[in-house]
């Protein structure tokens, strides 16, 4: 069974999400709405940018990561392998954007749990901080940045 | 400052600019969400206002987007400044709901020329406000700016 309150969650405990491929159609639509640079919106234009072409957006890269880790969640329900009882987030620390995305490129996602925070002001949430991470084809690492998450106290 | 071009020099410690109107819909909350964080706090209004939230609320991707798009709109696609390599540290403060009206307030905390390249890092500070004049989101990060006159 997968963890489902803040009691049950290890510190190193890790989780592949799955991998992603970014489209060009794609990352122009979200550059559009929220990110429109011109190196995140027009592939002939972008090329005189200083990174040669056209590439997504840094909150498109890390929004994705939400899109998966909420779908390996949706899948744990579903298998009925008990699903965690995670509340909102209060923010994140250390995102780096750290190589460029290109359309066509395989970004592989994980995330893995670096420490645990008792809650004074939540005392129903504890907060669990974990390392989340893209990595592109080579394994090379693309995004980082620590996570964090209220997650439901064992009810006593 | 306005929103005219700027380069690193144009930047001082202290400096402080206002900018950007963003009204938030319901419709846009619940497409983002859709499209990449599902959870039942934004798209729905009674799960909304079982959680912490207290509502329907944006996620807090789709907060920062429509931050940058606001950002981009007056500093990153007039000017010479462009978006970062990352973000130090971001805190989610209130929830943002259908029918907020975004705006941002930046102060500028510390600036670095690059020793070699003609390129500076203006280290911010992004405070989103809400129309009843809440900090709903505060970053602290640094930028790139191109150094200008060379």
């Amino acid at each position: 069974m997968n963890p489902q309150y803040w009691e049950d969650i290890e510190i190193g405990a890790r989780r592949e999400l799955g991998t992603y491929t970014f489209g060009e159609d794609e990352i122009i639509a979200f550059a559009k709405k929220y990110d429109p640079q011109i190196f995140h919106l027009d592939p002939q234009a972008a090329r005189q940018t200083v990174f040669g072409g056209l590439i997504a957006s840094g909150w498109h890269t890390v929004a994705v990561w939400m899109k998966l880790a909420i779908a390996g969640r949706a899948q744990e329900k579903q298998e009925d392998r008990g699903v965690l009882r995670a509340g909102v987030s209060p923010g994140f620390e250390g995102l780096r954007w750290l190589k460029p995305v290109r359309p066509g490129m395989t970004l592989t996602y994980s995330s893995e749990v670096t420490a645990k925070v008792e809650s004074r002001s939540r005392p129903q949430w504890g907060l669990v901080m974990s390392r989340n991470e893209a990595r592109d084809e080579s394994g090379a690492l693309v995004m980082s940045f620590i996570g964090k998450g209220f997650v439901q106290r064992r009810p006593k | 400052m306005n929103g005219q071009a700027r380069y690193f020099e144009d930047f001082s410690v202290g400096q402080k600019l206002a900018f950007g109107h963003y009204e938030v819909t319901r419709e846009e909350i619940v497409e983002f969400a859709r499209e990449f964080d599902p959870q039942p706090h934004h798209l729905d209004d009674e799960a909304g206002a079982r959680s912490m939230l207290g509502g329907l609320a944006a996620s807090g991707w789709h907060i920062c987007a429509m931050a940058m798009r606001m950002c981009c709109d007056a500093l990153f696609v007039p000017g010479a400044a462009r978006g970062g390599a990352g973000v130090e540290d971001c805190r989610w403060l209130k929830p943002v709901k259908p029918g907020d009206v975004l705006r941002m307030e930046v102060e500028i905390l510390e600036l670095r020329a690059h020793p070699r390249r003609p390129v500076g890092f203006v280290t911010m500070r992004w405070d989103l406000f809400n129309q009843r004049e809440q900090v709903a989101r505060i970053v602290t990060t640094p930028l790139f700016a191109t150094r200008g006159g060379a």
